[in-house]
């Protein structure tokens, strides 16, 4: 398991990553992904801000960078204590000292008043279950948007039956928060792909591996975290290997290593099937596209046509 | 006796040890304990010391070497008997050593150790004067099983008479047969009674007090005069450097503080926390959990990282040898993931007596391996005993997610006062580490630690 080129076929290029040693967190499989850096891009913690919430629905973001574009990543929300919390549907270039307005962005907090101030920049971003139809309402102007998928996905994990998002971010956030600590960000990581049970559930990458380390805890723990907690298997009893020696046992474990790596990379998605890419913006060189098809959805970046930034995710 | 099984039971066996109206005292437990006493009297006392050990564990310990014959035991072990009594009769609740006392009573327990314990504790307790007030039914009860009744009763009548068999106090007038007679009545108390206490003079007056007529509802004391574990540190918010000085030490070096100033400080604290330790003469190996969990983040950065290296610390001190195996980044720059059934073979490969483990519970190279590779050993032919101590934030941490190895003897630890009861445990695997227990147990009760 090493080149990605055959989770997304053309037009996205992603000959020049590789996948390392998977990671498993319970029914969560992590696949670290080391490949070309592209310096200088904004990431989400240190350098964009939420300003503000303007009015329900509409979010400020700023890159107060000096220098260098943000890539805001898909799917971003931000909750704070007595404020409607809210998740943006698309994904978004800002230059340095850029502020933008968002006008489609979802509450995901029914019933809670209150406006995010630009106080407190903890950040998540949806989870898994959420996204394809967050990504199908970008460009509609209705806070109250995603209530009724965030009421049905409490319903699905025998939450009470509202559109709060909270009740799973926050209420869940002990045993969430520990995907961070039971999956390993490594060393000059800049992506990862992400499986749930035996499928296919995500690739992310970021530019570089300090983006990429500030958005992990809210990739693993809430964009793919949420349906891996509600599919933690039971724990089986460990069988002894067959082995008479500890060198038999050592060569025992490699074999069973491998055996299970390779079980992990057979859960990629076939190649084949129509991918689209649509470009949604540029500034300079760097493209902002819509990627779906073929079981997948998200949004990529590039620059000469090379990814710098994706987010896709399985559409199911 | 199996050292390991019995810390572990003492520490989470919490049932009181109760006794039934009239009948013979009856715990569940009664078995563990007799076997453990009867294959090494001296090393099953001492290990009741061991910070940790629950209260009505060390009253059952207690009542059983009272209950026991000394016959055939040399001074050698008679004596640190003698003062594990003494130190768990003082060490405990006044409530739980007087349920144990009057077991000994149901048990008709009545040797010269019995005997001697029991009117120790009765008129020697630091607290003698408000538990005399408070539990007289009781004490006289055990006093007269030690003395017997008629004599318990005989030295009451001759202390409670005036002036009568106090050789502290001066005998008034002069006739002479009633000196003849208090004269006789001292000779009796000193050999029925005197000759086991260490203060007569205090003894008369507490004997004279317990058949007194009484307080009604005077309270009882609660806590023990002497506690047998050591004072910790409780600290009302958990933060990175409140879990003690080696580990805040740690934390600040970590944080790019001044070597200087930190280095000679943290030597300081790993000797002072290490100082009157015995050496363990054995081999172990060092499983060091170096990924980036380890670490941590935000306010908790560097706190189990700090822990770990705290213990790693005092084990190099106290060990005679500690072969370290890292896994995931490296003590100072802890990144990755850990691959703990890797690491163990590695250990193992290092031909330790013992494998210790310390990790925060979180295995990331596909888990599931430490516990195969562990369930495996024995059939791989591999003896070699391997414990995992899992370092913590706080003792409140939820763990459930964090047991890499189910099979595998664990305890977590958060703070370097936990290292005073963790030790003894981990070192109570190896065989070499019933000596280390005995040697240390046996420093506290000398008052050296």
């Amino acid at each position: 398991m090493n080149s990605l080129t055959t989770i997304l076929p053309a037009p996205l290029d992603l000959g020049g990553y590789r996948a390392g040693t998977p990671q498993r967190a319970g029914a969560l499989t992590m696949v670290p992904v080391h490949g070309p850096v592209r310096p200088g891009i904004v990431p989400p913690r240190s350098g964009l801000k939420l300003k503000r919430v303007v009015g329900y629905g509409q979010v400020e973001l700023a890159n107060g960078a000096r220098e260098g574009v943000a890539i805001v990543p898909l799917h971003l929300g931000y909750i704070q204590d007595a404020a409607q919390n809210h998740a943006l549907c698309s994904s978004a270039l800002l230059g340095a000292g850029q502020t933008r307005r968002f006008d489609d962005a979802c509450c995901v907090q029914a019933g809670q008043g209150g406006y995010l101030e630009g106080r407190d920049q903890w950040f998540f971003v949806l989870p898994l279950e959420l996204r394809a139809r967050a990504m199908r309402l970008r460009g509609r102007h209705d806070y109250a948007k995603l209530w009724p998928d965030i009421s049905e996905l409490n319903r699905a994990y025998g939450l009470p039956s509202r559109g709060h998002l909270e009740q799973i971010l926050s209420r869940k956030r002990a045993v969430l928060t520990q995907f961070q600590s039971r999956l390993e960000l490594m060393p000059g990581q800049l992506g990862a792909l992400f499986f749930v049970g035996e499928r296919f559930a995500g690739l992310e990458l970021a530019p570089d591996p300090a983006y990429f380390a500030e958005m992990w805890m809210a990739l693993v723990c809430f964009a793919y975290g949420v349906a891996a907690w509600q599919a933690e298997p039971e724990r089986a009893v460990a069988e002894p290997y067959e082995a008479g020696s500890l060198e038999e046992l050592r060569a025992e474990l490699a074999r069973d290593r491998a055996a299970r790596l390779a079980e992990v990379a057979s859960w990629l998605p076939a190649p084949g099937g129509e991918v689209r890419l649509v470009e949604e913006e540029r500034y300079l060189d760097l493209r902002l596209s819509t990627l779906t098809g073929d079981g997948l959805a998200g949004q990529v970046v590039t620059e000469h046509g090379r990814p710098v930034y994706a987010s896709v995710f399985a559409d199911r | 006796m199996d050292t390991p099984t019995l810390l572990t039971h003492f520490r989470t066996h919490d049932v009181p040890l109760e006794l039934s109206r009239g009948g013979e005292p009856v715990w569940d437990d009664a078995e563990l304990h007799r076997n453990a006493r009867l294959s090494d009297p001296e090393g099953y006392a001492l290990l009741a010391l061991v910070p940790g050990a629950l209260p009505w564990q060390r009253a059952r310990v207690l009542l059983e070497t009272l209950a026991a014959s000394r016959d055939g035991l040399g001074e050698a072990t008679r004596a640190p008997l003698t003062k594990v009594t003494r130190a768990l009769m003082f060490g405990l609740p006044p409530a739980y050593a007087i349920t144990a006392l009057l077991a000994l009573r149901r048990l008709r327990a009545n040797h010269k150790h019995t005997t001697r314990a029991i009117v120790t504790f009765v008129l020697e307790h630091p607290d003698a004067d408000a538990l005399i007030e408070a539990r007289r039914p009781a004490l006289i009860d055990c006093f007269e099983h030690a003395l017997g009744k008629a004599t318990a009763r005989a030295c009451a009548r001759l202390v409670t008479e005036e002036g009568g068999g106090d050789p502290a106090r001066p005998v008034a007038g002069g006739d002479g047969d009633r000196q003849a007679g208090r004269d006789a009545g001292s000779a009796y108390l000193r050999r029925s009674l005197l000759r086991f206490t260490a203060d007569p003079a205090a003894a008369i007056v507490r004997l004279r007090a317990l058949y007194g007529p009484g307080t009604y509802g005077a309270p009882a004391p609660q806590e023990p005069p002497a506690p047998l574990d050591p004072v910790t540190e409780q600290p009302p918010i958990v933060t990175s450097t409140n879990r003690g000085d080696i580990a805040a030490t740690l934390v600040h070096l970590y944080r790019g503080g001044p070597a200087a100033e930190l280095r000679p400080a943290l030597a300081g604290y790993v000797a002072q926390a290490t100082r009157g330790l015995p050496r363990l003469a054995a081999n172990v190996a060092l499983v060091l959990d170096t990924s980036g969990s380890m670490r941590g983040y935000g306010d908790r950065e560097w706190a189990v990282m700090s822990q770990a290296m705290a213990l790693r610390l005092v084990l190099s001190e106290v060990c005679e040898r500690l072969t370290v195996v890292e896994t995931g980044g490296t003590a100072q720059a802890p990144a990755g993931s850990a691959d703990l059934a890797g690491a163990l073979l590695d250990a193992l490969g290092t031909g330790p007596e013992l494998v210790v483990i310390v990790t925060d519970g979180y295995e990331n190279h596909l888990p599931g391996d430490l516990a195969r590779v562990a369930a495996t050993l024995p059939r791989a032919g591999v003896t070699t005993p391997v414990v995992l101590c899992q370092a913590a934030f706080t003792r409140g941490d939820d763990l459930t997610l964090r047991d890499p190895a189910p099979e595998l003897p664990r305890r977590p630890f958060w703070h370097q006062d936990d290292f005073a009861a963790l030790l003894p445990w981990v070192f109570a695997h190896v065989g070499e580490g019933a000596e280390w227990i005995r040697t240390t147990m046996l420093t506290r009760l000398e008052g050296g630690r």
